[in-house]
């Protein structure tokens, strides 16, 4: 596991890899979270535009970084390690923090899931573990994608 | 008149099967099949001895995933894929690679860069170093090392070039320069290891020495302290207070950190050159942003190598080492994506070097758990769904076919993988059933097609691999032949008289 210094840094360097794609603000779109970055690694208009809206976003739960905590790391793919080519995991580019309402039931990393809440943009820091985040889905709930 | 064409042609073509009148004579397969078999009996075995030899490696480009590339570019130029022709695919000659290490079925990069860095197999996990080494342990290191090819063809009077997408002391690029009983120690050594280096460090003591005269790639966290921060903010993992980007500077090396930086390198052979564009790997092809792509840093590297080498001649090593880590991922899109790219590499160093006294290998290092389902009409889009044979026709009949459990499946899949569709249950047993996926959803590129086996990451796999050559001595690639022998071509390609 990395630190959460080094979690934060890449959650607020989040890069997109493709210009989120000319589209309507509305959440009632599946967003996928490349949507949320423009090429420059910056928020893209979209996730601006969307601020403080209900969107819903897919992609799988990474596993929490410990038990009953109310946020979990959304990462687009199944959160993976290399065992032959890395010597602790790398963790991706694109990932979105998810504050519950509540506490919630761990998911599998490789199963599919729609989370659905508020879109929040700027840094938060979480009291308890030090991770700090850049972009969050808070008062989230979820379901299977 | 069909007949007498067909004589005419039979004449010209001077086999004994086409003296016969076949119906199938005028068909494109069978005169395409002729003018192969009349390029390949006029073939000649090129034994000048080679000036310059470049290897490109793509990481984890077995014979499967080189389809799927295949399929991906063909697919890209508007055709179904599968008659497609990469680049290296127009090389005369082809052999297949077992490519297991000493200890290990399964093989890992760093053994098999050894394999072709230095023309003997050893263990997993370990570079530059015999299978006598305990993996880990810096005691066993003295009396074991074996000379890699910066050292072997230095001493031949070559210049050396190192290029990859990886960190530039990953396995692939370290094999041709370091000497490590593991592969990891890139940065920092375990505690009382005091036998060799970290490979970072050797890189630049290689550099130095003139060993390495061009190197490109990622990784600057191996080359700065965890208190310092690199070109773009990110801080590093070594432990010993250096920075060695800036000696590195100071001893007159050229540093490149993005593309603009990149492009003022000089090429003109006064400078050893050293580019590190990333924190860790540089960026997937399909993520790429301020950073040269592999054909961008090969045609920097090669110019550079050129004009300081002149007659004396190169070594240059290409790797292509992200398609690796898309595979690990179990995301098709990205490995294809960076596969393509590795093929424009190619490419253009075949177009900027001369048959006559370079010799050319394209090959990979292992192949990955990637499979590939059947039974696909043609044109069935290789990151998308398989979809059924058309009787009546060509191209596919745009209906997936359904599996036993009435769901499509896509063309290519994973045995193992994070993707799993086996889901851990409260109790800790694993079952599941295979996610439904419709075709949009299947070639986007951030889909992880589905895999069986519920691992972290995706593995390698033994499955052999090809390597493919031209120009002098290329003819010697041929057979089904063990992974180190590549490097003995290499040397005679060279030494040859």
């Amino acid at each position: 596991m990395t630190n959460p210094t080094r979690r934060s840094i890449v959650a607020g360097l989040a890069a997109g890899f493709v210009p989120a794609l000319a589209r309507s603000a509305t959440a009632e779109d599946m967003l996928k979270l490349r949507e949320l970055y423009d090429a420059n690694q910056n928020f893209s208009a979209l996730a601006k535009e969307l601020e403080g809206r209900t969107v819903s976003v897919e992609g799988f739960m990474a596993p929490p970084l410990k038990a009953d905590i109310e946020f979990f790391v959304l990462t687009k793919k199944p959160m993976s390690v290399c065992p032959f080519c890395e010597t602790e995991a790398e963790w991706p580019d694109d990932i979105l923090a998810v504050y519950t309402r509540r506490g919630f039931d761990v998911v599998p990393f490789n199963r599919g899931i729609e989370v659905t809440g508020e879109l929040s943009l700027g840094p938060r820091r979480h009291e308890d573990t030090g991770f700090l985040s850049m972009v969050r889905i808070e008062n989230a709930r979820f379901s299977y994608g | 008149m069909k007949t007498s064409m067909l004589a005419i042609t039979a004449t010209l073509i001077g086999t004994g099967a086409m003296a016969q009148d076949l119906p199938q004579a005028d068909s494109a397969w069978f005169t395409d099949a002729q003018e192969r078999l009349q390029a390949q009996l006029e073939a000649q075995p090129n034994t000048n001895t080679a000036k310059n030899v470049i290897i490109l490696i793509a990481d984890g480009n077995g014979v499967g995933t080189n389809y799927a590339t295949r399929m991906f570019m063909g697919q890209q130029d508007g055709g179904f894929g599968d008659d497609y022709v990469m680049h290296h695919e127009t090389f005369p000659s082809l052999g297949l690679v077992k490519t297991y290490n000493v200890n290990s079925q399964t093989p890992d990069s760093a053994g098999t860069g050894t394999a072709m860095m230095s023309g003997v197999k050893t263990d997993i996990g370990v570079l530059g170093v015999n299978s006598n080494v305990d993996r880990g342990d810096c005691s066993t290191l003295p009396g074991n090392e074996v000379a890699n090819a910066s050292e072997i063809f230095t001493e031949l009077g070559k210049e050396v070039g190192i290029v990859s997408t990886a960190r530039i002391t990953h396995a692939t690029p370290g094999a041709a320069y370091a000497h490590s009983v593991d592969r990891n120690f890139a940065a920092t050594l375990p505690e009382g290891c005091n036998t060799q280096k970290t490979i970072a460090d050797q890189l630049l003591d290689a550099m130095y020495e003139g060993r390495v005269d061009v190197a490109m790639g990622g990784g600057r966290r191996n080359f700065i302290t965890g208190d310092m921060t690199d070109n773009e903010g990110d801080s590093g993992r070594r432990e010993d207070g250096r920075n060695l980007i800036e000696e590195a500077q100071e001893n007159g090396i050229a540093y490149a950190w993005n593309a603009e930086t990149a492009g003022e390198l000089p090429t003109d052979g006064s400078t050893p050159i050293l580019g590190i564009f990333e924190d860790s790997h540089m960026s997937y092809e399909a993520d790429r942003g301020d950073e040269p792509s592999l054909s961008e840093m090969t045609e920097i590297a090669l110019t550079n190598l050129q004009a300081k080498a002149g007659d004396n001649g190169f070594f240059m090593q290409v790797e292509a080492g992200r398609v690796d880590h898309a595979h690990h991922g179990n995301n098709l899109a990205r490995t294809v994506t960076d596969g393509a790219e590795f093929v424009r590499t190619i490419e253009m160093v075949d177009e900027m070097t001369n048959d006559e006294d370079t010799l050319i290998i394209v090959t990979a290092d292992h192949e990955h758990s990637f499979a590939l389902n059947g039974y696909c009409g043609r044109g069935s889009d290789i990151l998308g769904l398989c979809m059924g044979i058309n009787n009546q026709g060509v191209e596919n009949t745009g209906e997936p076919v359904m599996a036993a459990d009435g769901k499509p499946y896509t063309v290519g899949m994973y045995t193992n993988g994070s993707s799993s569709v086996l889901l851990e249950q409260p109790g800790g047993e694993f079952f599941g059933s295979r996610p439904v996926v419709t075709n949009e959803e299947a070639q986007d590129i951030d889909y992880v097609q589905q895999a069986l086996v519920p691992r972290s990451s995706e593995s390698h796999s033994a499955e052999d691999v090809a390597v493919y050559g031209k120009g002098p001595f290329a003819h010697l690639l041929e057979g089904t032949v063990e992974q180190n022998y590549i490097f003995h071509v290499m040397h005679h390609a060279f030494t040859a008289e």
